[in-house]
């Protein structure tokens, strides 16, 4: 509990493996309500891992899942399904159904998990796709959409059930600093309209200075740091103080190269 | 090595003092000298100034070489700089492990596992579509709605024409390669009912099945490939709506409901290409065409066909959205499973079709 509030996500001891790979390492945290916490860490180090272990995308090997006090099992089962529509999760590329048009691709959670009439669902579409600045783009296809356009379309899709938590991955990835920095605009608007937790998975040095309330670094499927953005900034040494001053990870000690040479002496 | 390599004595490691610029030209000289070095060795870097990638390279495929042959590789008198760039961005070989030798029968047991999990996860496949196809629909119905329409729409209707022209064809080709045969022992009557048995019990559900395998089977196979490449199948997860109700099951009804329609097209089709043979090349009179056919097709015949139509079917649909969401990869993912798609659905097809001649 931070503050008197409860968690909306707890993380406790989690291990998540592709084979015999192992990407996380016992990581034990807790998301708090209406808290941007970034998760941060070089490429490769289980950001995005860690995100498909919270939404349900991937099992678990060890330690458990719990959002909202329920814990992700099969997501076909009707308790995970009334989570998951508490949540809603923007894509890396957005990630929106390719054969139907925006309007639609908004409007599926709705068909899918409410009984609204179709004019309302038309209604709540037009009003989600303004929430995004994209009101125009509702009879247009994904593909007739530009980057930036479709992730905003895609937040507009995962935003559709009004739900309390939001994951997004890599918002700023292949964007341009503009664009990038409105998508970033929008997260704090809807964070500050909506009072909904959002969780980013990123490595975007701005975005997270603009945006991050908390953070969470990982290192080679470890958890490093846990806290307030504010104190993680005021390190002054270590891993994720270099990471910020953007040093050779592999020089100052955040790479482990795996090449152990035998030196005699150096000059 | 040359002139650069001072050899010791006495068991001792040989000292090897490196050149000024050590560089690609340098390891292309003496890389081979270096891999057929036996003992330990020192690398003496007190006079190298500049080191470049292929260098990097050579040292550190030196000393893993050594580290396998349980011989040891020094590096001496090494600037800092130098060190960094040796021991920065090595990772350990991922090949490394898996490139030992495998004996005979691990290597078949290997094989046997890989095939048991392909099936496994075919198998599922299977299930799931036919679980969330049938009483999955009292759990969840994540359904577009008018999918199915728009499936049998896609599936069915728009195959109508190229099936009903090749059935006639095939009909044409195999009746006038038959009639050529009776006509020489005066038995053109028998071509009635050999076209019409053909296309009813095998010919019609077997052409149907083959054209559907390479339209819609690829199809299948391609649509949900590429929803899977682009995270569509994960976003459809996060909504918690099931991806095989949603994308797969619209497709298997779909399928189910038209196939033996087309099939049923693709036989009258064929039958017509045969009554056109009669009549044109073996002047039989229609109306004798007709009642030869009446006179031997019976209804055990017709269940036949539409048995196998609605078997193959499944099969098609099964196999397409099997190779559809195993796919692991990009843009050449999608097209190798959908090539590998098609392949296996005909093959499974006429597999299966052998199989009925001896049931049905």
């Amino acid at each position: 509990m931070l503050n008197g509030r409860e968690p909306v996500i707890t993380i406790k001891n989690l291990v998540a493996k592709y084979g015999e790979r192992t990407i996380l390492n016992d990581i034990s945290t807790a998301f708090f309500p209406s808290e941007i916490k970034v998760i941060l860490g070089t490429s490769g180090c289980g950001k995005s891992t860690l995100l498909k272990s919270i939404v349900g995308l991937l099992k678990p090997f060890a330690g458990s899942v719990r959002i909202f006090g329920t814990e992700i099992q099969d997501q076909d089962d009707q308790e995970t399904v009334d989570v998951l529509k508490k949540t809603g999760v923007l894509f890396q590329n957005g990630a929106l159904l390719g054969s139907i048009t925006v309007g639609e691709n908004v409007a599926l959670p709705l068909q899918m998990h409410t009984e609204l009439s179709d004019p309302v669902i038309r209604e709540i579409v037009r009003m989600k796709l303004s929430q995004v600045d994209l009101p125009h783009a509702i009879d247009l296809y994904p593909s007739e959409l530009s980057g930036g356009m479709r992730k905003r379309a895609a937040l507009a899709r995962a935003l559709a059930l009004d739900p309390p938590l939001l994951f997004c991955d890599e918002p700023s990835a292949g964007l341009d600093p503009v664009t990038s920095a409105g998508l970033d605009e929008l997260l704090l608007r809807i964070r500050e309209v909506l009072g909904i937790s959002v969780i980013v998975v990123t490595h975007e040095l701005m975005s997270i200075d603009r945006i991050a309330d908390a953070l969470l670094f990982l290192h080679m499927g470890k958890l490093l740091y846990d806290g307030p953005y504010a104190d993680a900034r005021a390190l002054r040494e270590g891993p994720i103080f270099n990471f910020f001053e953007r040093t050779d990870g592999h020089l100052s000690g955040i790479g482990d190269s795996g090449c152990n040479l035998n030196v005699e002496t150096v000059r | 090595m040359g002139r650069e390599q001072r050899q010791q004595s006495g068991g001792q490691p040989q000292t090897i003092l490196m050149p000024a610029v050590l560089d690609r030209h340098w390891v292309e000289q003496n890389g081979a000298a270096g891999k057929r070095v036996i003992a330990d060795a020192v690398f003496d870097f007190s006079k190298t100034e500049k080191i470049d990638s292929a260098a990097l390279g050579y040292i550190r495929s030196l000393d893993r070489l050594c580290k396998q042959t349980g011989r040891k590789l020094v590096l001496t008198n090494i600037t800092r700089e130098h060190l960094s760039a040796l021991t920065a961005w090595a990772a350990q070989d991922p090949s490394a492990d898996s490139k030992e030798k495998k004996n005979l029968f691990v290597g078949t047991a290997d094989a046997f596992m890989i095939f048991f999990r392909q099936a496994t996860e075919a198998l599922s496949v299977l299930v799931e579509m036919l679980y969330w196809g049938t009483i999955g629909v009292l759990r969840k119905q994540d359904f577009k709605r008018g999918a199915l329409g728009e499936q049998m729409y896609q599936l069915g209707f728009k195959a109508v024409g190229i099936v009903s022209l090749l059935s006639f064809l095939i009909g044409i080709v195999l009746a006038l390669q038959t009639a050529m045969q009776l006509r020489t022992y005066g038995a053109g009557i028998f071509l009635a009912p050999l076209i019409g048995l053909t296309m009813v019990r095998e010919m019609g559900p077997l052409l149907t099945a083959i054209i559907l395998a390479g339209r819609t089977g690829s199809a299948t196979t391609a649509e949900i490939a590429t929803m899977g490449v682009s995270e569509e199948i994960d976003a459809l997860r996060t909504m918690g709506i099931n991806p095989v109700q949603f994308v797969v099951v619209p497709k298997f009804w779909a399928i189910s409901l038209t196939m033996p329609l087309l099939s049923i097209i693709a036989t009258a089709a064929g039958i017509f290409g045969g009554y056109c043979i009669a009549i044109g090349y073996l002047d039989l009179a229609p109306s004798l065409f007709i009642s030869e056919l009446s006179k031997h097709i019976g209804f055990d015949d017709f269940w036949a066909g539409f048995v196998k139509s609605v078997i193959f079917s499944w099969l098609i649909i099964w196999i397409g959205a099997y190779y559809g969401l195993r796919v692991r990869g990009g843009a050449e993912a999608v097209g190798k499973e959908t090539t590998e798609s098609v392949v296996t659905g005909i093959f499974i097809i006429i597999i299966a079709d052998a199989i009925f001649s001896f049931l049905l």
